[in-house]
């Protein structure tokens, strides 16, 4: 095994010299770096040429300047590692630290929500192959998968920034939007939840005058300027909550888990009147989820209390079932300051931006008003960012879903009686997320690469758009520091993804098949 | 009732009233902020050092330091006599000119402004004083000790000697070798020169006036005493400590002292930077308007950033943008937009022998070489006639600005006060005309001179083609068909990385943008005077050479004017070169904001801040 790790290792340096070799020429050959001085009638220029041609050995043919580059990159083994200077004379280690932080922020929750949605709509779709909600899944999979980001990006900024920052200055919805609205919930919950014609119009009906009535509702509570869930709402919600997880998890016959889970949504009551003094003094992130592992004690103390035999799985519901529910308070605490974020000076009740990741003028006091405006600043981006990379985990997951159900020990299951739900949830859904493993790694990774064309089209300054200045300026320095970083990081996730594979699944051992 | 139940209602009654009046108050007050677009972003705050002048900071650095003029829209230099005067006298090698600060002048901490502060300038603009100093020779491998952009320019081309304080200190006079064009131009600026020393001595905060005021006087007795040690220690936070792009409330307050209108007080790296009124201000014009807070933020993308516009983020952008995009700005309704060009002009040029800056290249031999006298001259008049310029405006910019003309010159650009007046008399009316007449003025000439080159057998011209650039593959498009008529067959060579091709001697013509710096005389002289650096052409006319090296003596605005109708003259008549257009921009601003009028050239857009107002 580790003589299998080491050969894999030497063959990273091998790719990374060899790689890096060859982008560095052939970056060096496709511009000239003073070539906009060339064309300055400012009587620096000369001296300017002079200067950049000394800070960046430009007098050096490529091919041996590269090995100056290497010799200060080299220095990382002995802790004095020298990226160089960019043509700003500022230094790429620091734009590069810069940047990273950036595009994890812009990649992070966008890859998260779509492995989360992606695989459970995925799964969804496998359990009802060629249903008509499987048909539409996939079109819509691939419709989204084809679209271009920066086109993405410039409508969602129309209809979700422009748009709904008019529509909140005067909050009527009009009657063609509620009954659109409307109907796509209804068709969307009717498709998943039935599977006969007659159910679906049942359901469809049900959901579409619900949420025509509950859009109603919200709009002449005036719900949209002023949002809140209220105490109510979220004992509801977390009833609904501890209902679906136990259902998921260990199935609603499981008495015991359900009373456990239940505790947890009043504990959630007791909470949510609790929090509210401590959310509105001065509160840090650090605070918050101190707070989280609080949650986690008191629901694991809770699920002990209750449990008499097979402790894990009820430890994990009713955790679970808390987390989401203490999830919720935060969520209406994020509502209610809405009203007074949109007051401030530096919104004018124009909270969603199209671009950016603050606002430089908001007071930067109050923990939950710049923390809203970061994730304000997230929304779009991160909806365009899932929209694209939704597809993918869509297709993966459904198709491996498939293949697993079909496997012997799936139909050895059923024949063992075991329930519908302990066969998808406990053998089905766990060998599918093993292939699954091998691309979270690599699109985990890959977000450090940041991604060019969302943060150019968002005005945020990750990697990506590092990445583009380096081509478009002829920054060689820059440019092979961010090449360094992330194919370092690709190279690297390969074998962790390798490593992670064999260890998931028994059947595969490393470096045993040469 | 009792007393203490009447004090309790009426204090709820008073809460009641206020609650109701909080609510029927307007929401907002009158606006007093401006958000500023710019495309990219800042790099660091002292726009004096190497590699620091970008746009971005150079308009930050604008508006927090006012000095003894300032270009307007038009660029005309505008003496600003509320800050001093500058007078000059003798001639010859007795040049000098005395720059006077007008008392009661301050910074944003206080401090009066004195002539010790123009001193600063001299440090890192004389490579003589680097020398004398201690501090080491700019033009050698061991460099000054400021990182400074200053050295080896206009300055330290003609100073000589140090200059010399007036016994009150409010003025310095600086002897000269001779006068020089646009002397106003390189008047020295006022620095903080106490807030420099204070930084060098570990100070985080701002000082008292007093301490200031030592501060200074450290600092001039260190610049005429030539003290190295000192002088080092300033220079190295002047190479350091304004290399930051995040400025928070722990950021050092003396980094921001100036006294300009405005005063940075803070900045996200990448994303944006504030800039406060600076409430001591009395260095240049009264403000206008009651704009208090300034911030420029950087979108690089064009489309994000008209969007940005029309949801309110932004009340000022600028850029060169598609025709769509211009559509989608003139639909927004809180917005008014303003056309402006850029200070980028495109040309068509001839080559006439081998770049003299470049003697690697072999020599050059093709049809449009000088050294072939009356017959490759009009073959390069007959070749600048068949551009099709007219066209190229009509199809590729009047999309975007429906007033663009062809370029009648290229040593002014259209705005400019002489543009007309050189247009009328510099020889371009040679090449005016519709496209029609002048195909037939440019056959009749190939005949007369080239009988050979018919349009049937038409003779091979080679041009290199700018890259990755869409508007410069349809302008050699039109130019390839329209040549085709008049007997040249063009061959384009498209290189991505053409900028250092230019030279080559194996293209016969080349097109491309030249940017125009400055509104200074000598501007374009680099181009078209033997061993100018940016003449790449082989232009070797002694009469041209001689009249752009007279451009460096200081004239008015009529005499310059002349001396650019001459040089055109000589240009359009020996083939050189003809303007095609001037690069379009557009500057959209919030209908509401008055004050802003995009100038040419640097710094366009915040030249007058004082005058902004809702």
């Amino acid at each position: 095994m580790l003589a299998y790790v080491i050969r894999r290792l030497g063959i990273l340096f091998l790719i990374l010299f060899g790689s890096s070799f060859i982008l560095y020429n052939l970056a060096a050959i496709s511009g000239d770096p003073i070539g906009e001085l060339r064309f300055s009638d400012d009587p620096g220029a000369a001296q300017a040429i002079i200067d950049l041609t000394r800070q960046l050995s430009l007098d050096v043919p490529p091919p041996l300047r590269y090995f100056i580059w290497l010799k200060g990159v080299v220095g990382i083994f002995w802790g004095k590692a020298d990226f160089g200077l960019t043509r700003d004379s500022l230094s790429v280690a620091t734009e590069i630290g810069n940047a990273i932080p950036v595009s994890i922020r812009l990649v992070f929750v966008a890859t998260f929500v779509a492995i989360v949605i992606g695989i459970a709509i995925g799964i969804a779709s496998a359990l009802r192959q060629y249903s008509r909600f499987d048909y539409s899944m996939t079109f819509f999979a691939f419709l989204l998968f084809s679209l271009p980001i920066f086109w993405v990006a410039v409508l969602l900024k129309q209809y979700m920034a422009i748009q709904f920052n008019n529509f909140l200055s005067e909050p009527k919805i009009p009657f063609g939007w509620l009954l659109t609205l409307s109907s796509l919930t209804a068709v969307f919950w009717a498709s998943v939840l039935t599977r006969s014609r007659g159910k679906f119009w049942m359901t469809f009906s049900t959901v579409f005058i619900s949420t025509a009535v509950l859009i109603k509702t919200l709009e002449t509570l005036e719900w949209f300027t002023n949002p809140r869930l209220g105490p109510i709402a979220v004992f509801i919600f977390s009833i609904v909550i501890a209902f679906a997880v136990t259902h998921l998890s260990v199935g609603l016959s499981n008495r015991t888990a359900l009373n456990s889970s239940l505790t947890m949504s009043v504990f959630t009551l007791g909470w949510y009147f609790a929090i509210q003094p401590i959310f509105n003094s001065q509160i840090s992130l650090l605070q918050i989820l101190g707070l989280g592992v609080v949650v986690i004690l008191v629901a694991t103390i809770t699920a002990l209390f209750f449990s008499r035999i097979d402790r894990g799985p009820l430890i994990r519901t009713t955790v679970l079932t808390a987390l989401l529910s203490a999830f919720l308070i935060v969520v209406d605490k994020y509502m209610r300051t809405w009203s007074s974020y949109m007051s401030e000076d530096a919104v004018n009740y124009r909270p969603v931006p199209t671009f950016g990741q603050s606002k430089p003028l908001l007071p930067q006091e109050d923990y939950w008003i710049r923390t809203l405006d970061i994730l304000v600043h997230l929304l779009l981006p991160t909806i365009a960012l899932t929209l694209i990379s939704l597809a993918g985990y869509v297709r993966f997951s459904r198709g491996t879903l498939l293949e697993v159900l079909n496997q012997d020990y799936i139909r050895t299951a059923r024949a063992k009686g075991l329930t519908e739900r302990t066969v998808i949830m406990r053998h089905a859904f766990r060998n599918t997320l093993i292939p699954l493993t091998t691309i979270l790694v690599a699109d985990v990774v890959g977000i450090i690469g940041g991604a060019i064309i969302t943060e150019r089209v968002f005005g945020w300054y990750g990697m990506g758009t590092l990445f583009n200045r380096a081509i478009s300026t002829v920054d060689l320095n820059l440019l092979m520091g961010v090449f360094f970083i992330t194919a370092t990081l690709a190279v690297l996730a390969n074998l962790i993804a390798d490593l992670l594979y064999s260890a998931l699944d028994p059947r595969i051992r490393a470096g045993s098949g040469k | 009732m009792k007393k203490g139940n009447k004090l309790r209602v009426g204090l709820v009654a008073l809460a009641s009233v206020g609650l109701v009046a909080g609510i029927l108050a307007p929401a907002q007050g009158a606006r007093n902020t401006i958000v500023f677009h710019e495309t990219n972003p800042l790099t660091g705050f002292n726009t004096g050092q190497k590699n620091m002048n970008l746009t971005a900071n150079t308009a930050v650095s604008y508006m927090s330091g006012i000095g003894f003029g300032y270009f307007d829209d038009k660029g005309i230099y505008i003496d600003n006599t509320i800050f001093g005067t500058q007078t000059a006298s003798g001639s010859g090698s007795k040049f000098k000119i005395k720059y006077t600060v007008a008392p009661g002048r301050v910074f944003s901490d206080g401090t009066p402004i004195t002539a010790a502060n123009l001193l600063f300038s001299h440090v890192t603009r004389s490579n003589a004083y680097a020398i004398a100093a201690g501090l080491g020779d700019p033009k050698s491998a061991t460099a000054s000790a400021f990182d400074a952009a200053g050295y080896s320019s206009v300055w330290d081309l003609f100073v000589s000697g140090d200059p010399v304080l007036s016994s009150d200190k409010m003025s310095m006079t600086v002897s000269f070798k001779g006068k020089f064009a646009d002397w106003k131009l390189y008047a020295p600026g006022a620095s903080a020169v106490h807030a420099m020393v204070h930084i060098a001595d570990g100070k985080t905060s701002l000082q008292p006036v007093a301490a200031n005021v030592d501060a200074t006087a450290d600092f001039e007795k260190a610049f005429f005493d030539k003290d190295t040690a000192f002088l080092k220690k300033l220079a190295t936070v002047y190479n350091t400590a304004y290399k930051i792009t995040t400025v928070t409330a722990s950021t050092n307050p003396l980094l921001f002292v100036g006294n300009g209108g405005y005063i940075v007080t803070g900045a996200v790296d990448k994303q944006s930077v504030t800039m406060k009124k600076n409430t001591r201000y009395n260095s240049g014009p009264a403000f206008k308007g009651d704009i208090d807070t300034v911030v420029f933020r950087y979108i690089t993308d064009g489309t994000a950033a008209s969007q940005a516009l029309s949801n309110g983020e932004l009340d000022v952008y600028q850029g060169q943008v598609t025709a769509d995009a211009l559509a989608a700005l003139k639909k927004i309704s809180s917005v008014k937009v303003v056309g402006t060009g850029a200070a980028i002009y495109e040309h068509f040029d001839t080559r006439l022998g081998k770049n003299s800056n470049d003697p690697k290249q072999p020599e050059y031999e093709g049809p449009f070489a000088a050294k072939f006298g009356a017959k490759s001259k009009a073959l390069r008049q007959a070749f600048l006639m068949c551009v099709p310029r007219q066209e190229i405006v009509d199809k590729l910019i009047k999309p975007f600005e429906p007033s663009a003309t062809v370029l009648g010159s290229t040593f002014t650009l259209p705005g400019s006060d002489i543009y007309d007046s050189v247009v009328r008399s510099n020889g371009s009316k040679f090449y005016s005309g519709t496209q029609e007449q002048l195909n037939q003025r440019a056959r009749a000439l190939i005949k007369k001179f080239a009988p050979e080159v018919t349009v049937a057998k038409p003779l091979k011209i080679k041009i290199q083609v700018p890259g990755n650039n869409e508007r410069r593959a349809n302008q050699f498009a039109l130019a390839k068909a329209n040549m085709a008529k008049c007997g040249f067959d063009l061959v384009g060579d498209v290189q991505a990385a053409w900028s250092p091709r230019i030279g080559f001697t194996e293209y016969d013509a080349v097109f491309f943008a030249y940017v125009q710096g400055s509104n200074a005389q000598a501007g374009s002289a680099a181009n078209f005077k033997l061993g100018g650096a940016n003449n790449r052409m082989g232009v070797n006319i002694p009469e041209l050479t001689a009249l752009m090296d007279s451009l460096s003596t200081p004239m008015s605005r009529t005499v310059l004017a002349q001396k650019f109708i001459s040089a055109e003259r000589i240009i359009h008549d020996q083939g050189i070169t003809v303007g095609v257009f001037q690069h379009p921009q557009v500057t959209a601003v919030n209908k509401d904001l008055s004050g802003i009028k995009p100038a040419v050239y640097s710094p366009t857009l915040v030249w007058n801040w004082w005058e902004w107002s809702y």
